[in-house]
């Protein structure tokens, strides 16, 4: 599965190192005299393919390091705080989360406005909630473990317990859900882009050439095809790494 | 499972909606410029749209101005559309149905399709057919709605093969045929991502169960293994099987929003685009209200579905 | 007691018979040798005790026999015969035909070898129907009267309980009712006391005498408990990593061992004769620490918790005021529930709690109350060895903090420290740099125990710390507690729910039962006729070894 993993990673992460192929601006033609064809200004699929690889990646590792950022600081919060901090805090997101999250997004889109940084703002801000909540029920589960037991019975400072005893431990299952939620970014980011919320022309985001092309997706299926399948497999890609990463972190592998 | 913990469980939805009505209506507040601003235009002065804003309450302060709102909705008044001069609550009541229609479709269908491949996955586990299915689960999860939409517009519908309609929209009422050569699509698209991920829990799920001691237990009573999968194994896995689909649903709510637009279906989400483009904040306020309390009201459901099926659930 | 009838002189085949069986598992990192040559046998009517620690192999020849065995099991050509026909090269309808009607297994944990979602008459029912063909009127009524052989009391009614709704003795009598269905040739018992209390297992472990008594039944007991395997079987294996290193009638094995590691097994098990604690304090040692009426209430909510979802509360102690001697070992027992943890959080500050601990002479009234000094001072180490250490930390940190919390000795003679405190733990210098998933069950207890010590407290309580652990490995982390208090003097609160072995260990023992402390008394007063009824049930219920062993 690591192996499948890594695969399908490296043909994601291999075109996106920093080549840029600038669009060759060509006559119009929808015949494959290029390896993935061009598109409706003749612009190379592949070269625009490429140029659009490192922004879409790009989205979905900031707007998902924010989002599990902020949520992960709220979610510990809450988990090594306890009480009425806990409560409020769980009410909150009980909330937030009742909204579905391609929603929340498209809200807060609409109201930052358009663009790629708002719409990873955007992003970042709906993979709040969520991240906090499994954020807290890592830490929850940590804190009674009896070796976090053992230091406070000991006396040690809270930021002792919190830092050295709790955090380390507590981590896993949050990068483990982070890389599926990197998924999803790309995905939104995508969605976003397509909806002529994300990035704007004459940007090369994978979402915005599947929607510029849909009026000559019948003419020609690659110019929707080939961005689409991208997108999809940049996806793929890390739900294959996270699951991959689910599976050595369990901790019922022996040593 | 009494009466109290229902009644608390609905005091608890009733509480979140709240949250939500008043994180939609400050995300309002927020905004530059305001409702006035918007239907006066360019060519408002400065005159006309302060009267205007005067008419519309909207230079009261937030407090008043929130529980109008509250109170109005209560009265099953949401305001009027700004761009189309309709009471909010005609145009989103007719899209409510249509929508329902088409989410509704998906939901059965995937729970249909879905689960089914998740225990045939988890018992084949590791041969063949279970990599196969999680191969295609994989692709499935990755492949967001508009590309599935398009890739499938583009080869079923498309001039090369014009099997079904590229968009458009049926009334089930008017015609079960064209209703149903209508939704194929769209809900096909939805229901890609869903099921991949439903099967893949429930073939988790599953495998889980196979692997505890009670069906170690039943096997080793010399029970035929028929028996073990659909009197033992079976009845545990349903409950989390509900669980997963009752989260997934929220994944269904956003993507009807894209889906919605690219098949031209008039429910709430291609009326919630509009709505953005054209910044109706009623009608966006009424739509995320609405879309939040399906998705409470579904896990409400759910949870009680589950404390159904599985005794040992015990709610104090 | 286990009624040793002996066998009728017209020779019978053994029901069980096991010849040169060996088995082994494929894995990532080579073969894994799980059975080396088994030669084993059980009689017609007689019950054969199987006794072996953990990773002794001893489930999987419980599996081996009923054929349930993984995919990178290998087999040698050993025989498997019951009642003299083969086990091997049958067809799985075959194996399903035996198991359950031929061979039939009792498990360890009725909580986890029921169907949670099924009832437990159908449970039982379901073995009638498929194995001797009855409707299922007739496996109700079988069912019902089944249970009542098992001394359930009204077996009507529970045949309609779910598996939570029943007690774990319960439970067990229905696992065993299951096995006795369809009247076997064997019974396979996997541990059937282990997960359960004191009393509980007592009262299985005699119906389980006097089921054999009824029935005859050939019986292949297996368990980690020598003492209580004496009680139960007639002849006894002994199995250590994989291989048979004894064999014989229960009371040649017990009263004369022949092999190393039976001998070290049977010194290892507690036996209240043998005394191993220190010496005791003279009396007028002044007390260390005290409880008075502490009381515990879980569950406590603020208002606006219990406004918005109430839930009960729950007494984890009521009212308990014990006392611990500089230099004492006091023991607490009771069974799980009883409050004996409750009150271990409570002494090392870990729970809120209502009521007086009064400690050197300071008065502590609430958790808050309690200061570094007193946690320096009283330190705790718990049962569970794979959670009582921080995984992502090596030993040299995890023993390191005490030293630099309470500032035990200046940075630069830390490393010294640490390692002499490994040293008087008895484990290798070179330990220092292991994580914890390096260590074995007992050498994580070691360094638990090193972490407590390093603190140089006055009182360490030991919260049940041998109870995750073999019996042979028991005894060497309970001798050396024993060993650490002689040379530092400190107080001890040794915690547990074994009778014997606490006999062996403390001055004075406390005992609790739901919450309450019914009984206090001095070592020598134990067997008196004026100790608690609980107290005395407890007794009953784990009598000690040497008595068993004729």
């Amino acid at each position: 599965m690591l192996v499948m993993g890594a695969a399908i990673l490296g043909p994601i992460l291999a075109p996106y190192d920093p080549q840029v192929f600038h669009p060759a601006v060509r006559l119009q033609g929808p015949s494959i005299t290029h390896w993935l064809g061009t598109d409706q200004f003749g612009r190379d699929l592949l070269s625009r393919l490429l140029n659009g690889a490192p922004s879409t990646i790009f989205f979905g590792l900031g707007a998902t390091v924010l989002g599990v950022g902020a949520g992960s600081v709220i979610g510990v919060i809450a988990g090594t705080a306890g009480g009425w901090v806990d409560s409020v805090i769980m009410r909150i997101l009980d909330g937030l989360l009742a909204v579905p999250e391609l929603l929340f997004t498209l809200l807060i889109v609409t109201f930052l406005g358009g663009g790629m940084g708002q719409a990873m703002l955007a992003v970042a801000i709906a993979f709040t909630p969520g991240m906090a909540r499994i954020a807290r029920s890592s830490v929850l589960s940590i804190r009674t473990r009896e070796y976090v037991l053992a230091a406070v019975a000991r006396g040690e400072p809270s930021h002792y317990i919190v830092l050295r005893e709790v955090l380390p431990n507590a981590i896993g299952p949050i990068i483990v859900e982070s890389t599926i939620r990197v998924a999803f970014a790309i995905m939104i980011g995508a969605t976003l882009g397509f909806l002529g919320l994300g990035a704007q022309p004459p940007s090369t985001e994978w979402g915005l050439m599947v929607a510029e092309a849909r009026h000559f997706m019948f003419r020609n299926a690659w110019t929707v095809a080939v961005p689409g399948v991208a997108i999809a497999m940049a996806a793929m890609g890390f739900n294959l790494f996270g699951d991959a990463l689910r599976d050595s972190l369990d901790p019922r592998r022996s040593h | 499972m009494t009466l109290g913990y229902l009644a608390r469980r609905l005091l608890a939805v009733i509480l979140v909606l709240f949250v939500v009505t008043f994180a939609v209506f400050a995300i309002t507040m927020i905004l530059p410029g305001n409702a006035a601003v918007m239907i006066l235009g360019e060519y408002g002065t400065d005159e006309a749209v302060a009267a205007l804003e005067r008419r519309l309450g909207l230079d009261q302060p937030w407090y008043i101005q929130y529980s109008n709102w509250i109170s109005g909705i209560l009265q099953g008044d949401f305001g009027q559309s700004l761009r189309l001069s309709l009471p909010v609550a005609d145009v989103v009541g007719d899209a409510f149905w249509n929508s329902a229609s088409l989410a509704i479709t998906a939901l059965i269908s995937v729970t249909i399709i879905a689960i089914p491949l998740g225990v045939v996955a988890a018992l084949k586990r590791g041969t063949t057919a279970d990599l196969v299915i999680g191969f295609f689960s994989y692709i499935g999860a990755s492949m967001p709605e508009f590309v599935t939409a398009t890739l499938l517009l583009v080869f079923v519908a498309g001039p090369a093969l014009g099997l079904l309609p590229a968009g458009g929209f049926v009334a089930l009422g008017e015609s079960v045929g064209g209703f149903a050569a209508h939704v194929v699509l769209p809900a096909t698209t939805l229901g890609l991502i869903l099921t991949a991920h439903i099967s893949r829990q429930v073939r988790s799920e599953m495998s889980e169960v196979l692997a505890s001691d009670y069906i170690r237990a039943a096997r080793l009573k010399g029970l035929t293994e028929r028996r073990v999968i659909r009197h033992h194994a079976l009845p545990n896995s349903l409950a989390p099987a509900v669980a997963v689909i009752s989260l997934d649903i929220g994944y269904l709510l956003g993507g009807i929003i894209v889906v919605e637009e690219i098949f031209a279906w008039p429910g709430l989400g291609r009326l919630l685009i509009y709505a953005l483009e054209n910044r109706d904040l009623p009608v966006i306020q009424a739509i995320t209200l609405l879309l939040a309390t399906v998705y409470a009201l579904s896990n409400l459901l759910s949870d009680i579905i589950i404390a159904f099926l599985d005794p040992r659930v015990h709610y104090a | 007691m286990a009624g040793a009838p002996i066998p009728h002189a017209g020779v019978r085949k053994p029901v069980l018979e096991i010849s040169g069986y060996s088995l082994s598992y494929t894995t990532q990192s080579g073969p894994l040798h799980a059975l080396k040559n088994i030669d084993l046998s059980v009689e017609h009517g007689q019950t054969h005790g199987l006794v072996g620690e953990s990773g002794s192999g001893k489930s999987s020849l419980a599996w081996a026999i009923l054929r349930y065995l993984p995919d990178n099991a290998i087999e040698n050509d050993g025989g498997l015969l019951l009642s003299g026909e083969s086990l091997r090269d049958r067809t799985l309808p075959q194996i399903l035909e035996i198991r359950g009607r031929r061979v039939s297994m009792v498990f360890q944990d009725p909580s986890t070898s029921l169907n949670p979602a099924m009832r437990l008459g159908d449970q039982l029912s379901e073995v009638l129907i498929r194995h001797r063909g009855l409707t299922s009127r007739e496996a109700l009524e079988e069912s019902e009267a089944a249970l009542a052989r098992t001394g359930i009391v009204k077996p009507r009614e529970m045949l309609r309980r779910f598996p939570h709704e029943a007690s774990g003795g319960e439970k067990q009598r229905v696992v065993i009712a299951t096995a006795f269905a369809c009247n076997p040739e064997l019974i396979i018992f996997d541990e059937p006391t282990t997960a359960l209390d004191i009393i509980t297992a007592q009262q299985i472990l005699e119906l389980f005498n006097q089921l054999q008594d009824e029935t005859s039944i050939s019986a292949l007991y297996i368990s980690h408990d020598l003492g209580l395997v004496s009680r139960v079987a007639d002849t006894v294996s002994v199995l250590n990593a994989g291989e048979i290193v004894e064999s014989g009638p229960r009371g040649e094995v017990f009263s004369n061992p022949r092999n190393d590691y039976t001998k070290a097994l049977l010194e290892a098990v507690p036996d209240p004769k043998h005394w191993l604690g220190i010496s005791e304090p003279p009396p007028g040692t002044p007390a260390l620490i005290s409880a008075e009426a502490v009381t515990v209430e879980y569950g406590r909510q603020s208002r606006i918790g219990q406004m918005l979802a109430p839930k009960p509360t729950h007494l984890g102690a009521k009212d308990v005021s014990l006392t611990v001697h500089k230099g004492e070992l006091v023991g607490l027992v009771g069974e799980s529930g009883s409050g004996k943890s409750t009150m271990a959080k409570v002494l090392s500050g870990l729970q809120e709690f209502d009521g007086t601990v009064r400690f050197g002479d300071q008065d502590y009234t609430s958790l808050k109350k309690i200061d570094r000094d007193y946690r320096r001072a009283v330190q705790i180490v718990f049962q569970h060895p794979d959670a009582s250490l921080n995984p992502r930390q090596r030993v040299r940190e995890i023993l390191s903090r005490p030293l630099k919390l309470y500032d035990i000795v200046p940075p630069d003679q830390r490393a010294g420290r640490i390692a002499e405190l490994l040293e008087k733990v008895r484990l290798p210098a070179e330990f220092v740099d292991r994580f914890p998933h390096q260590l074995s069950g007992g050498e994580k207890q070691r360094v638990a125990i090193a972490r407590a010590f390093a603190a140089e407290p006055e009182l360490v309580i030991c919260d049940e710390i041998t109870a995750a652990l073999d019996v042979s490995v028991q005894a060497s982390v309970a001798d050396l507690l024993v060993n650490l208090q002689e040379q530092t003097g400190t107080a001890c609160l040794f915690i547990t729910h074994d009778l014997n072995l606490v006999r062996q260990l403390a001055h004075r023992i406390c005992v609790m039962q739901h919450g309450r402390l019914v009984d206090t008394f001095h070592r020598d007063d134990t067997e008196r006729s004026d100790r608690n009824p609980y107290t005395r049930a407890l007794l009953k219920a784990v009598p000690p070894p040497a008595s068993q062993a004729v």
